[in-house]
């Protein structure tokens, strides 16, 4: 388990093994990852957890056809047997003008964060807020929680020239819980985040101090009396489920490929309130864990997806890019940071007549145009301006575009998860639902 | 290729150890509107360790698996258990026990195709598709195989060797409907290699043809009205409602952690109708989709019967939590990679089939659903639990009508199964499932058609 790997000698080797197999282009990476963890589960602290993984991957173009292999071995006999194959898997496609590596470019080197786990820190963390949940809020069962410190190291190059290695630290910090009172309990909840290192307390990352407290308040919930169409206060820990809706049914290489995307021609025009922004921060400054390069080989540029309500880029990799003719996503469409807004959430809410906190969705994926459906969990019905009481058994549904479009109001506030920066967004025309 | 004589290492365990020694080998075929868009195979193999000691665990994992690396590899899980034990030590060292021995393989006996032959098996679907519906917006084709094989030792005795295979097929279409997309998939083939799911590509066309069908229908669908609704659900929906509504709720660990099944067990919580059951690899005389005969603790694995005739009887454990409620253990842990440590899983969950024929299910409900295949579903602590329904029909009068648009379902499991009034004398299994929980995982779930009360989500 030796940690002295010359990964950028390897991707390298890899590159010379796959034009020797008979490969017109080719790309290889190279990551190898330690990872130390410390998991609660039921209240307790009960698994330390370390790891190491390494993983090499091999793309063989024989003239534009394309095979792949991925595999967790590195030694010369290795290379060279998973060369022939992605090489032979390559024959037996098809031919696809589309597939391509990305251009020259000189070697890049990027890194962030620690090396080492801070081990006495991480457990001294953990142990703090495992005392702090039980002490503030006794009735709260912490069903999983999960501190780990990851460190990895990646490297990329392919046959025109370009070349990366990448070494990134962070710790990442998750907790479930739920409340017990007697026979009653809340629907689970959860949030978390990453970062660089463990100066704040675990119960001040992201929300989860906030959700905790939230939780204590949801073990009795009442639907709400029959249908209507109201305003959602989309929370920051739920918007990004919405948000990786836009993603998947408007602007990503699956849905633009098969050409069903509901925004295919709108690049440059309106598609959503001019209340939103959304962009994609790898590089920060926003965005505190973050990444250098693409998958396919580009170096990560920070881009806007939809600025002012305009759609700005799509999020399509290479591929999606040569076979759509649209243009490449800079960014490689990661790292969401959503612009804060001029409105303060209390000023939100009290704009609300009718309708939902919503702080956690739960449904069904949505269709490819942009329906969804689900359960409002963790929610809270308002109604006047005034929060009044946790919801359970409350359905919602709705368009994703229509949804967006009709945002009449983003929160100054933002949460910082580490990895993406989200406002409260709210928005109108959504069915709610009771029993 | 197995791993032999995995004995020898059991010298070096210090505390109660467990060591897996794991290959997972995938393959990926994918073929989108007639171009190939997917063309991967991939093997993450090593070995893992995992000790315990006063009531904590140890883990560590590495990707190298020769002597020395599995040595450093127990040692370090020892080291992790024994500090941990040391500062949050809290329980007995003492696990139960009853060792496994089970050596499956499950791999074909046929010739393995070549790559070339499986890109020109899904080459063909999509030209019978392009050729047969030339009017879809997109379609899409893609293989994927899963082979998953572990050796494992245990300090307690256990040592275990499985291959299990897994081959699916998946197809999807979509259409266009007044100017917006409306799709539909399904996912065919399960447990086993590719070459004994499938044979002649043409064995599918009568499934492509059904699944044109019924997106014609959707196409032309309507929009499912909210509120709760009586319901038939088709056992493919009923699979997933064993596992989602039911299963999740009574993993032993998720009960410590607070699920509201704490206080329900030997109590009514469904109708005498439901008796559900995680099987541990054998149903009615049949093999599994995800059979597990030694589980990833070492564990002979027995089938858990969640509930008998509507009263909770058993919850799914391992061993910690089975040492925690005093009961034996049911052989439910299990990893999906050499990385992972086990964790409680369901293994294939099932509703047991009744009496009732579906068409009399149907002919019983005067203003309902009749919902035929789900996507996506969530558990919950309090037993409420969602799932996608991407196919389904309005029943009026006991007959029939129009299909309606994607939606989702949802209810208080504990509440709603006891609103099961028919359960059908048929059953089938679902043998695609992954499910998630830290790790994702292949799950089988099955059961029979059932009819019940159900809140549905739909435009107001």
């Amino acid at each position: 388990m030796s940690i002295d790997i010359d990964g950028m000698d390897i991707v390298r080797r890899t590159l010379v093994a796959l034009e020797a197999a008979g490969a017109d282009k080719a790309a290889a990476s190279f990551s190898r990852g330690e990872q130390s963890e410390l998991n609660v589960d039921a209240g307790r602290m009960s698994l330390y957890r370390t790891t190491v993984n390494v993983s090499l991957g091999l793309t063989a173009h024989v003239e534009t056809r394309k095979g792949s292999i991925s595999l967790n071995k590195y030694d010369d006999e290795s290379i060279r047997v998973a060369a022939i194959e992605a090489v032979s898997m390559a024959r037996s496609s098809e031919p696809d003008p589309a597939n391509d590596i990305s251009p020259a470019r000189p070697l890049e080197s990027f890194s962030a964060g620690p090396e080492l786990p801070d081990d006495a820190a991480m457990y001294s963390r953990l142990k703090e807020f495992v005392g702090y949940a039980a002490e503030r809020y006794p009735d709260t069962r912490l069903e999983q929680c999960i501190l780990d410190f990851g460190q990895g190291r990646s490297y990329y190059a392919n046959s025109n020239g370009a070349e990366f290695t990448e070494r990134s630290g962070s710790y990442s910090f998750s907790a479930m819980f739920t409340t017990k009172d007697g026979t009653k309990a809340s629907s689970f909840n959860y949030s978390g985040a990453s970062h660089r290192n463990l100066d704040t307390a675990l119960k001040d990352w992201a929300s989860v101090d906030a959700l905790m407290k939230q939780s204590t308040e949801q073990t009795s919930v009442g639907s709400i009396e029959g249908n209507f169409s109201g305003d959602v206060i989309i929370t920051p820990d739920c918007l990004g489920d919405f948000i990786s809706f836009i993603d998947g049914v408007y602007i990503s290489d699956y849905s633009l490929i098969t050409g069903t995307s509901p925004w295919k021609d709108k690049l440059g025009t309106p598609v959503t309130s001019p209340l939103f922004t959304l962009r994609s921060q790898p590089n920060g400054p926003g965005i505190e864990v973050g990444y250098s390069y693409t998958g396919d080989g580009f170096r990560a540029e920070n881009c806007p997806i939809i600025e002012a309500g305009i759609l700005r880029n799509f999020t399509l990799g290479l591929y999606g890019s040569n076979k759509t003719g649209k243009p490449r996503c800079p960014s490689g469409g990661g790292a969401p940071v959503v612009d804060a807004g001029d409105t303060p959430f209390q000023d939100m809410v009290k704009s609300v007549k009718r309708g939902l906190l919503l702080a956690r969705f739960s449904g069904g994926s949505p269709s490819d145009n942009g329906d969804f459906s689900g359960v409002a969990k963790n929610s809270y019905l308002i109604e006047n301006g005034t929060i009044v009481r946790p919801v359970g058994e409350t359905m919602i549904a709705g368009n994703i575009g229509k949804l967006f479009r009709e945002i009449r109001a983003v929160s100054r506030e933002r949460v910082d998860y580490g990895s993406a920066v989200f406002p409260w967004v709210l928005a109108g025309g959504v069915s709610i639902s009771g029993k | 290729m197995r791993y032999t004589d995995i004995r020898r290492h059991a010298g070096l365990f210090g505390e109660y150890t467990e060591l897996r020694v794991q290959e997972n080998r995938s393959a990926r075929i994918s073929v989108l509107n007639g171009d190939i868009v997917g063309n991967a195979s991939g093997s993450q193999s090593g070995v893992s360790a995992r000790a315990f000691k006063d009531g904590v665990w140890g883990f560590a994992s590495s990707p190298e698996s020769d002597d020395t690396a599995i040595g450093a590899c127990i040692g370090r899980a020892t080291a992790n258990a024994r500090f941990l034990a040391s500062v949050e030590g809290h329980g007995s060292s003492v696990l139960p026990s009853r060792p496994g021995s089970s050596v499956r393989d499950l791999s074909t006996a046929k010739p393995r195709l070549s790559r070339k032959d499986l890109i020109d098996f899904v080459r063909d679907l999509d030209a019978y598709i392009n050729n047969r519906y030339p009017h879809l917006v997109s379609r899409s084709v893609s293989l994927s195989q899963l082979d998953m094989e572990k050796s494992a030792l245990t300090a307690d005795g256990s040592d275990a060797y499985s291959l299990i295979p897994r081959s699916l097929v998946a197809i999807s279409l979509t259409v266009d409907a007044k100017g917006e997309p409306i799709d539909l998939y399904d996912v065919f083939g399960g447990r086993g290699h590719f070459e004994d799911n499938f044979g002649e590509p043409s064995l599918l066309y009568p499934a492509i043809d059904a699944l044109a069908e019924r997106l014609s229908h959707k196409a032309g669908g309507v929009y499912a009205r909210p509120g709760t609704r009586d319901v038939i659900l088709d056992p493919d929906l009923a699979g997933i409602l064993a596992h989602e509504a039911i299963g999740h709720t009574v993993e032993a660990d998720l009960v410590l952690g607070g699920s509201v099944a704490a206080d329900y067990m030997n109590k009514t919580v469904a109708s005498p109708l439901i008796t559900l059951v995680d099987f541990a690899n054998t149903a009615m005389g049949a093999t599994c989709p995800v059979p597990v005969w030694t589980d990833d603790e070492g564990i002979e694995a027995r089938d858990a019967v969640l509930i008998d005739q509507g009263v909770l009887r058993s919850y799914m454990h391992n061993k910690e939590t089975a040492a925690r409620f005093g009961v034996e253990p049911t052989g439910n842990a299990r990893a999906f990679g050499f990385y992972d440590e086990p964790l409680v899983r369901m293994r294939n969950t099932a509703i047991l089939p009744g009496v009732s024929k579906l068409t009399d299910m149907i002919a019983s409900v005067d203003d309902g659903y009749y919902f035929l295949r789900s996507s996506n579903g969530q558990a919950d602590s309090t037993s409420e639990f969602m799932f996608g329904v991407v196919m389904g029909y309005e029943i009026k009068g006991g007959k029939l009508g129009s299909a309606v648009h994607d939606c989702t379902i949802s209810g208080v499991a504990f509440d709603m199964l006891k609103t099961v009034t028919m359960v059908s004398d048929d059953m089938s299994w679902t043998a695609a499932g992954m499910c998630g929980k830290k790790q994702s995982i292949p799950v089988g779930m099955g059961g029979p058609a059932v009819k019940c009360r159900i809140n549905v989500g739909g435009r107001a």
